[in-house]
C-alpha cells in the first residue's frame, strides 16, 4: 500500500516536474527503466512469496539500472549500442514475463 | 527453486536459466539466512526505503516517458517539414516540366525557323554569286575568248577601239569580261589616260598590250563575236591601223579565272533598293535639287 502511494508520489513529481536529463545520459533512460521495470517485478513476486527484503531490492534496483547502462554505454563506443540494447530488452523481458507469471499465479490462485 | 550446480547450469538452455532464474537468486540467500538466525523479523523493517526506491522508479518512468513523447513531438514535426519540403518539390518539379515542355516546343518552333532561315540564306548566296558573276562584283571561273590586241607602231590603241570589241563581246553572249584581268562591272566605261586606256572605276592604268579575256560559250563565242557590229568594227579598224592582234579559244581544260572588281565598286550612294511602289516616300532632301 506504501509502496503504491511512493509509485504514484514518484510519478506525480516527475509530472509536476518534468527534469531534463542530461542529453549524455539520454540514450541511456529507457534501458534502465526497462531495468528499474525488472527489478520492481522481482520485488513484487519475493514480496509475495515472502521472501521480501528491502535491503534486497534497494541493491538489485540500482544494480540492475546501473549495469543495464553500463552495458548499453559500452556497446554504444563499440558500435553495437543498438544491438547490444536489443539484448539487454529481450533478457530483462523473459524476466519480467516470468516473474509476472508467478505474481499472477499467486493472486489468482492460477 | 532448485538449487543448481555449475556443471548443471551449462546444460540448461540459456532461455530455460533465464526463465528459472528470473527472481533475483539473494531474496531466498537472504531468508535463508533469516531462518538460520532464527529470523521471524522479516516484516519487522519499514518498508521506507522499498517505499523510496519505488517513487524513484516512478519518477524515472514518467521522466523516461516524458523525454520520449518530447521527442517524438520533434520527430513528427520533422517529418511534418520533411512532407512541406517534399510537396514543394514536387511542385517545383511539375513546374519545371511544364518549362521543359515549353522550352521544347519553343525549340520546335525556332528549329522551323532556322530552317526557313537558313532556306532563304541558301536562295540569297546563290542569288548574291549570280548576281556577282553578272555584274562583275564576284570572281569567276569558266573558258570562253581570250583577244590580245597591242600598239602598231606611232598609233596607240584607244578606247574607241576597245569599246566596239567589249560591246561585241558582250552581245556575243559573253558573262564576264575582263581587260588586263580588270574586270568590267555594270558601271565601267573604258575611257582614255593620256595615250592608254583606263577603265573608269576600277581607278588603274592599263597599259598596252591589252588582254582582253571573256567568259561565254568557247564553240559559238568567236563566230559570234565576228557577226556583231562591235566585232566587225574592231577587226576592221584593227586591220586599218595595223593594231596586232590575236583571237583564241579558251576551254574548259584550262579555264580562265577572272578577278573580282574592287568591292568599292559595290557601294551605292544614291540608289535606293526598291522600285516606286516599294519605296512611297519622297525622295532625300539632300538628292532633291
Amino acid at each position: 500500500m506504501i509502496a503504491a502511494l511512493g509509485l504514484l508520489v514518484g510519478i506525480v513529481l516527475g509530472v509536476v516536474f518534468q527534469p531534463d536529463v542530461p542529453l549524455g545520459l539520454e540514450p541511456y533512460l529507457p534501458i534502465a527503466v526497462v531495468a528499474a521495470l525488472d527489478a520492481v517485478f522481482g520485488a513484487l513476486r519475493a514480496y509475495l512469496d515472502g521472501i521480501f527484503d528491502d535491503k534486497v531490492f534497494v541493491v538489485s534496483f540500482v544494480s540492475n539500472v546501473v549495469i543495464a547502462a553500463a552495458i548499453v554505454f559500452l556497446g554504444d563506443k563499440l558500435g553495437v549500442g543498438g544491438q547490444l540494447t536489443t539484448g539487454v530488452v529481450v533478457v530483462l523481458g523473459i524476466r519480467i514475463f516470468s516473474n509476472a507469471a508467478a505474481i499472477r499465479r499467486h493472486l489468482f490462485h492460477a | 527453486m532448485p538449487e543448481t550446480t555449475p556443471a548443471e547450469r551449462v546444460n540448461i538452455p540459456l532461455l530455460t536459466l533465464i526463465t528459472q532464474q528470473s527472481l533475483d537468486e539473494d531474496y531466498r540467500h537472504v531468508a535463508e539466512r533469516r531462518a538460520r538466525e532464527g529470523g521471524g523479523s522479516t516484516r519487522r523493517r519499514t518498508l521506507g526505503t522499498a517505499t523510496l526506491v519505488v517513487a524513484a522508479f516512478g519518477l524515472l518512468v514518467t521522466v523516461a516517458a516524458v523525454q520520449n513523447s518530447e521527442r517524438a513531438g520533434v520527430e513528427t514535426a520533422r517529418r511534418e517539414s520533411l512532407i512541406d519540403t517534399i510537396d514543394e518539390r514536387r511542385a517545383d518539379v511539375a513546374a519545371l516540366e511544364e518549362r521543359v515542355v515549353d522550352l521544347q516546343e519553343l525549340d520546335v518552333s525556332l528549329q522551323d525557323n532556322l530552317d526557313d532561315v537558313t532556306a532563304a540564306t541558301q536562295s540569297a548566296l546563290a542569288r548574291v554569286e549570280r548576281l556577282g558573276t553578272v555584274t562583275g562584283l564576284g570572281g569567276v571561273t569558266g573558258p570562253g575568248v581570250r583577244i590580245t590586241v597591242d600598239d602598231a607602231e606611232g598609233v596607240p590603241v584607244s578606247h574607241r577601239d576597245l569599246r566596239p570589241l567589249v560591246n561585241g563581246l558582250w552581245q556575243a553572249g559573253a558573262e564576264a569580261i575582263t581587260i588586263n584581268d580588270q574586270r568590267l562591272t555594270a558601271r565601267s566605261a573604258i575611257r582614255n589616260s593620256g595615250i592608254t586606256v583606263r577603265i573608269v572605276g576600277n581607278n588603274q592604268a592599263l597599259s598596252p598590250p591589252y588582254v582582253v579575256e571573256a567568259i561565254g560559250d568557247p564553240r559559238t563565242m568567236q563566230a559570234d563575236l565576228m557577226e556583231t557590229s562591235g566585232g566587225l568594227l574592231f577587226r576592221a579598224t584593227a586591220e586599218q591601223f595595223g593594231f596586232p592582234w590575236t583571237m583564241n579559244t579558251v576551254d574548259n581544260d584550262e579555264p580562265m579565272a577572272l578577278e573580282a572588281a574592287p568591292p568599292r565598286l559595290m557601294r551605292l550612294r544614291s540608289a535606293v533598293e526598291g522600285n516606286a511602289a516599294q519605296n512611297p516616300q519622297k525622295p532625300r532632301k539632300e538628292a532633291s535639287p
